[in-house]
């Protein structure tokens, strides 16, 4: 039943999203090799927000629903090894919004995560780190993280 | 609360449910009229055939056992003497039957055949018109050609456009790039993150009323 509830929510997030989404986000359900639609797994990119380092960059971000959202939030993953104090070397986002224990909500839309993961990005949560080089970089040496950052959106460059 | 009212009543008001469930019974079988008649006429043919199995056996069998009768009648065959009787009766009731029943085959066939008949003449007057509709197509295409609209989306916002499903969308992008005074080298049209090329149109990529076209200005 729970299963359901997941699959009807996903349809209507994805029907909300192609009528309104903020410019330059994808956010789209992964199509199978067999051409059918899987509900429950995102492929989305956030770019990187204008006037901050990570500008230019489009960060392609998989969101992964469990049978039990809108209850539990979905897992957010940047690539593995993805360059920022608050993403885990698997690629998880660590973010309160996105926490069962926290702040997640069932009323956050699929655009508040993306967008608060944007937000994020520029403003990681030092309190809360999650990979030790993006962490140490950010606390000590401001210049090679903002190079660091600045190095990452280049190799994520528009899709088109 | 008009509604729970309504909702309680069938709990207790058998005679409101049962027609509801006969409605439904008969609704289907409407709706598939040709195959269940098809399955009757089957069914009823086979038995037909039973029967006609089942006579010629009982008829030899009563020949031998009435010669036998004129011998020493064996202990069993005191037994079996009600059975004849019986059978003959029942063999006149059987062949009342076959009759019934292949004159009931018989006019199952006659359905069937004018139903075979009714869906051939439809068939053909279907086929006959989609092809004239097929030969109508390009004298009405300019008058009914679906029409959505899409937004194409930049940094300030959407903007509106009413654009044909099968239009390639090498004119929107035209019309775009006039309204906002840009050269259309420089853009790039994507939907779903995936560029949009000159020759696609909203039918081609599956689009719906609504749906936003992202404009990028390349750098």
């Amino acid at each position: 039943m729970s299963g359901g509830i997941a699959r009807g929510r996903l349809a209507e997030e994805r029907k909300a999203w192609r009528k309104n989404h903020p410019h330059g986000f994808v956010a789209k359900p992964d199509t199978l090799a067999d051409g059918t639609v899987n509900l429950m797994v995102w492929n989305c990119t956030i770019p990187g927000k204008p006037g901050t380092d990570w500008e230019g960059g489009y960060f392609p971000l998989t969101l992964h629903f469990s049978e039990d959202y809108p209850s539990k939030p979905p897992k957010c993953k940047f690539p593995q090894g993805f360059f920022h104090p608050n993403v885990y070397p698997s690629g998880t986002v660590c973010l309160s919004i996105l926490n069962e224990d926290s702040g997640w909500r069932p009323a956050i839309t699929v655009k508040q995560i993306l967008v608060g993961i944007q937000d994020l990005l520029d403003q990681p949560n030092p309190a809360d780190p999650a990979q030790t080089e993006g962490y140490h970089l950010f606390i000590q040496d401001a210049t090679e993280y903002k190079k660091r950052v600045r190095q990452q959106a280049k190799l994520y460059p528009p899709l088109v | 609360m008009a509604e729970f009212t309504e909702e309680l009543e069938p709990l207790f008001d058998y005679s409101r449910v049962q027609p509801v469930n006969f409605f439904n019974l008969d609704d289907d079988e409407l709706d598939e009229t040709p195959f269940p008649i098809a399955k009757r006429t089957k069914i009823s043919k086979s038995e037909v055939d039973k029967v006609d199995d089942n006579v010629n056996p009982i008829q030899v069998l009563e020949c031998e056992e009435k010669d036998d009768d004129d011998w020493l009648p064996p202990p069993p065959k005191f037994s079996c003497d009600p059975k004849i009787l019986a059978e003959n009766s029942t063999i006149k009731a059987l062949r009342l039957k076959k009759q019934e029943l292949a004159s009931c085959a018989q006019s199952a066939e006659d359905v069937l055949r004018a139903v075979e008949e009714s869906v051939k003449r439809e068939l053909q007057s279907s086929m006959q018109s989609s092809l004239e509709a097929v030969a109508d197509q390009p004298s009405k295409v300019n008058s009914e050609r679906a029409k959505i609209v899409i937004s194409i989306q930049d940094k300030d916002g959407p903007k509106q456009f009413r654009v044909y499903l099968d239009d390639k969308f090498e004119r929107v992008f035209k019309l775009y790039a006039d309204k906002a005074k840009l050269d259309l080298q420089n853009l790039v049209f994507c939907f779903d993150g995936e560029k949009v090329g000159p020759q696609a149109t909203p039918l081609s990529l599956g689009m719906e009323d609504d749906d936003i076209i992202e404009v990028h200005s390349k750098p």
